[in-house]
């Protein structure tokens, strides 16, 4: 069978180590899973498909759960989904229970992270096997849903809503592309910088210009202040943890994880809201709210079991419609293009092999991550006290052979790279919000083909609601998306208005 | 001293000065080549041929040889930087067809590049119906045309997908004048878009490929995915070298079946047109001779020992090597041919 | 009714159709935020001044000095040796001392060490992993 051929010594060990330097990566504050990822890309470029796939996995599976270590330690979120473990885990560790809330943190991401992946397992099939049907209509309408979702989930839906069409706007510059079925005329260059913006700006060097270069220099605006030594960190005593804390738990852990994954399928929404989510449910149902925030393990565990739940959550949509469900899996779509995979419906039907390859190396990724960091969590607790000042100057230069290698050595990316770092630091400070704007960009050529293709073969514009009940549905979803979010933005305000 | 970028780089250039004597002195190819391709793809044709030229080039003179793929625009921009041999160019019949399409980016490659010699054929150009389609030959197509029906061919404007669809209308008008108005494109991108266009009923016939068709040719009728060729558009010399057993589970004799002769796609009511995607190298027009040459000397070399054809043979594509000069010829007569069918059909319609 | 949404997309033109629905959008878009966030906008002086304030300027205008630098070398540099990656390992080990240097903020000697150690070990051995073991071209 073709998919014991894949897993070989070098797909366990690519998995292994992904997954190690991923925590790494997740450890250090301001360093997050997305990053990792795209720092490691080219190593992939010369591994193939699966192999690759096995790196890059490991690295999202480390590099969300490595985010609790900091978070914990230091209360300072290692990845912005590690927000809400903050709340509990820096508290505890306070007490003198540092070593205990990492392992709280460790077994839930675990649970999370297996829970999430059932879930892939189980609906991506499914999803992709009814999204074969869509033509051209519908896969217009999903993208369309897929943005106004990912606006409503925003802070400011507007604002959210103006960051992904922008992002549509710049993904459109440069050619329109004959191989997607264009007319291969240019627009929206500006005069005398056609030789550079011919073909656009490729995805991934945005990507890492957004990802990576964007946050060294925020940490430059800041000063690059110092690490932290290792005095700092409070591990209290390793024997105070026992499973027993979990306890009662289970419809915790279980939900919580739902959470995450639910949050993971829907596009464009990052880790923080998942864990957000799951630690203000387990807040509600809780029989002790009131020990939130005080170092509460329940706690700990909704925001870790939550923030892992998205790694499966977030690789349904990808898979079966080719639609990111997180920074992190937009970063997996250039990993495919780059071996020649078009990830869409078709894929788990036309490559079985690397579906399931895909799936065993999330479980051995998960199992690694928390083999890893169970037993070693001393040694990954001082990864928060690297200096900076050795880790950042590397990171510039992976990002730039990233850039460079992506499309086989075009130094016009190598400026992308540097254009959208500035861009991606200047969006923060506009209070534009770089997650709609990626996904924008990344499906704003689909949606400009699947949009202009429907219109040439029907020639009207009512197709795009009389072509299915599947087109129909996906308007009332859309519809009931940008109603949810203008009464979430409502109850927002109101919340704000009222003294607390 | 003030380190601008502009002292920097009359420095820089400088050395370059310095070291250009030994490479003009050698008058060969240099140790480090880079080889750009017309595709983005590392999975497609072009890579695939262009990978297995490169490997034998670079063990034949035990250079360092590596395939970049660039895509088009970008390979013809590196190819005009560098007039010293660090970097060659392959591509295939797209590169002047682009040009006569008028697509941005192509310029005329007989006038701006040099020609060199051509490594190998794709033979897999080939136009598909669906399998309960009322049209099971081209003949049926063209019969169609005549009588009225439009018929929709999907294919990817501006090159070597089209080519096939010109020359049908160029049938269509030779057959009975005005019918080509009845053949009409359908511009869609990907394989997989113009297949997606078939089962989706917005195309009667579309572009395709031996290599990425067959499969669907071989599912039942009522599977909706079945398709079935109409028309395969390479030479019956070429198709000939193919393997005997075929691609996938239809032998050559099969295949045969839908190209010239047995299916015709008239060029002029004589003579059938056909069209054999060849891939062949592309120089910077101020590039030494002598390193065309070398390479037309290695390339007989590594063609007279034959284990190249068996590499090529293996991945279904045609060996096809001409030197330089014989290429250049060949490939300008058989743009002179496509020219005029896009000629043809443009100036009646 | 049915003429009103009758659409005829020429191909020739087509390139246009969606970059113009989407300017649209985004002009509509823009205005709505103009107008709801009026009253921020009208200090954003005041947030751009507390910005530049705040700024560790040295830090942050000289990484993004220095990477200009970095990418304009590269490939002149590059040139001189083509297709080795020598450009990208000569002009990276600087560039990876300096912004070494330039995030220090304890810079005596002593501590200067493994940030010299990495200028000279990660380039290199990056440029070997990728010229040499993946064989991808680098400037």
């Amino acid at each position: 069978m073709e998919f014991f051929d894949l897993v070989t010594p070098l797909f366990l060990a690519l998995i292994v180590g992904g997954t190690f330097v991923g925590v790494v990566f997740g450890a250090i504050p301001g360093m997050t899973a997305t990053m990792a990822v795209a720092v490691c890309l080219p190593l992939t470029y010369s591994l193939g498909l699966e192999n690759g796939l096995a790196l890059l996995l490991g690295l999202y599976v480390g590099g969300i759960s490595g985010g609790l270590v900091p978070a914990i330690l230091l209360g300072i979120p290692g990845t912005p989904s590690s927000i809400t473990t903050t709340f509990d885990g820096y508290p505890m560790s306070q007490k003198g229970e540092g070593e205990k809330a990492l392992r709280i943190g460790i077994c839930a991401s675990f649970v999370g992270g297996i829970i999430s992946l059932a879930a892939l397992y189980l609906f991506a099939p499914a999803l992709a096997d009814f999204a074969i049907r869509f033509s051209y209509v519908e896969k217009f309408l999903i993208i369309l849903f897929a943005l106004t979702v990912m606006g409503a989930l925003s802070n400011s839906m507007l604002l959210g809503i103006f960051s992904g069409f922008l992002g549509i706007f710049i993904s459109l510059i440069g050619v329109y592309d004959i191989s997607d079925g264009g007319n291969g005329e240019i627009r929206l260059v500006p005069p005398g910088t056609e030789y550079w913006l011919e073909g656009g700006f490729a995805l991934l060097p945005v990507l890492i210009g957004l990802f990576g270069l964007a946050a060294i220099l925020e940490e430059a605006e800041r000063g690059v202040p110092e690490g932290h030594s290792a005095d700092t960190v409070k591990l209290g005593k390793s024997s105070s943890f026992s499973f027993s804390v979990f306890r009662g738990q289970l419809v915790n852990l279980v939900r919580s994880s739902g959470i995450g994954t639910f949050v993971g399928i829907l596009p464009g929404v990052g880790g923080s809201a998942a864990s957000i989510l799951a630690y203000s449910n387990a807040k509600t149902f809780s029989k002790k709210p009131e020990s939130f925030g005080n170092g509460e393990p329940e706690g700990l565990m909704a925001s870790e079991a939550g923030n892992n739940g998205l790694t499966g959550g977030a690789l349904v949509p990808l898979l079966s419609l080719g639609i990111p469900g997180d920074s992190t899996t937009a970063l997996l779509i250039g990993a495919f293009t780059l071996q020649g995979i078009q990830v869409g419906p078709l894929f788990i039907g036309n490559n079985p092999e690397t579906w399931n390859a895909m799936i065993f190396a999330m479980v051995i990724a998960n199992i690694a991550m928390f083999a890893m960091m169970y037993f070693a969590i001393r040694y990954f607790a001082m990864v928060v006290t690297v200096p900076k000042h050795v880790l950042f100057p590397i990171i510039l230069m992976m990002c730039v052979i990233g850039a460079y290698t992506i499309n086989y050595g075009i130094m016009f990316d190598v400026w992308t790279l540097l254009i959208f770092g500035l861009f991606g630091w200047l969006v923060v400070k506009l209070r534009l919000e770089v997650a709609p704007f990626i996904i924008g960009f990344i499906l704003g050529p689909s949606a400009e083909v699947y949009f202009i293709k429907s219109l040439e073969s029907f020639g009207d514009l009512t197709i795009f609601f009389t072509k299915s009940w599947i087109a129909m549905v996906l308007w009332v979803l859309i519809a009931g998306s940008v109603i949810g979010s203008v009464m979430l933005s409502r109850k927002r305000r109101t919340a704000t208005e009222q003294p607390a | 001293m003030k380190f601008t970028r502009r002292t920097i780089l009359a420095a820089a250039s400088a050395t370059a000065l310095l070291a250009q004597p030994f490479a003009a002195a050698a008058q060969e190819l240099p140790g480090n080549v880079r080889l750009v391709i017309g595709s983005t793809s590392t999975g497609g044709d072009t890579y695939q041929n262009s990978s297995i030229v490169a490997d034998a080039l670079s063990e034949h003179l035990g250079i360092n040889i590596k395939v970049d793929a660039v895509g088009a625009t970008e390979a013809f921009k590196a190819l005009d930087r560098d007039s010293r041999g660090t970097t060659l160019m392959i591509f295939h019949d797209q590169s002047y067809l682009g040009n006569l399409y008028g697509v941005r980016g192509y310029q005329d490659i007989f006038e701006n590049y040099t020609v060199g010699p051509t490594v190998a054929i794709n033979p897999g150009n080939a136009y598909l119906v669906p399998k309960d389609s009322p049209y099971q030959s081209m003949d049926d197509i063209l019969t169609a045309a005549e009588n009225g029906e439009r018929v929709r061919v999907a294919i990817q404007p501006g090159g070597v997908s089209e080519i096939g669809f010109s020359a049908m209308k160029n049938a269509a008008r030779v057959r009975a004048p005005g019918s080509e108005e009845n053949i009409v494109a359908v511009n869609t991108g990907s394989q997989s878009d113009k297949n997606q266009a078939m089962w989706d009923d917005l195309a009667d016939v579309i572009n395709g490929s031996i290599q990425a068709n067959e499969q669907f040719t071989q599912l039942p009728e009522d599977d909706q995915k079945a398709m079935e060729f109409v028309w395969i558009t390479a030479r019956p010399s070429t198709l000939e070298q193919a393997p005997a057993e075929g691609m996938g589970d239809t032998t050559r004799d099969e295949l045969l079946q839908y190209a010239s002769p047995e299916t015709s796609v008239t060029l002029d009511g004589e003579q059938d047109f056909t069209f054999d995607k060849e891939f062949f190298f592309l120089f910077n027009p101020e590039m030494d001779p002598a390193i065309v040459e070398q390479i037309d000397t290695a390339l007989t070399e590594i063609f007279e020992a034959g284990e190249i054809q068996e590499r090529q043979k293996a991945s279904f594509f045609i060996p096809n090597f001409l030197p330089s000069d014989e290429a250049r010829e060949h490939l300008q007569n058989k743009r002179g041919t496509y020219e005029q069918v896009i000629e043809e059909i443009s100036t009646e319609s | 009714m049915g003429d009103l949404t009758q659409v005829t997309i020429d191909f020739e033109t087509s390139h246009l159709v969606f970059p113009t629905i989407i300017g649209i959008m985004l002009a509509l878009l823009g205005l709505a935020i103009l107008i709801t966030r009026r009253h921020e906008i009208a200090h954003a002086g005041a947030h751009w001044r507390g910005v530049f304030d705040r700024m560790d300027k040295v830090r942050f205008l000289g990484t993004i000095g220095l990477t200009v630098l970095y990418f304009s070398l590269m490939v002149p540099v590059g040139n001189v040796w083509p297709n080795t990656g020598l450009g990208f390992l000569i002009c990276s080990i600087p560039y990876v001392l300096l912004t070494g240097l330039l995030f220090m903020h304890d810079r005596r000697p002593r501590k200067t060490i493994p940030v010299v150690v990495t200028a000279l070990v990660a380039p290199t051995l990056v440029w070997w992993l990728f010229t040499d073991l993946f064989f991808l071209t680098l400037p």
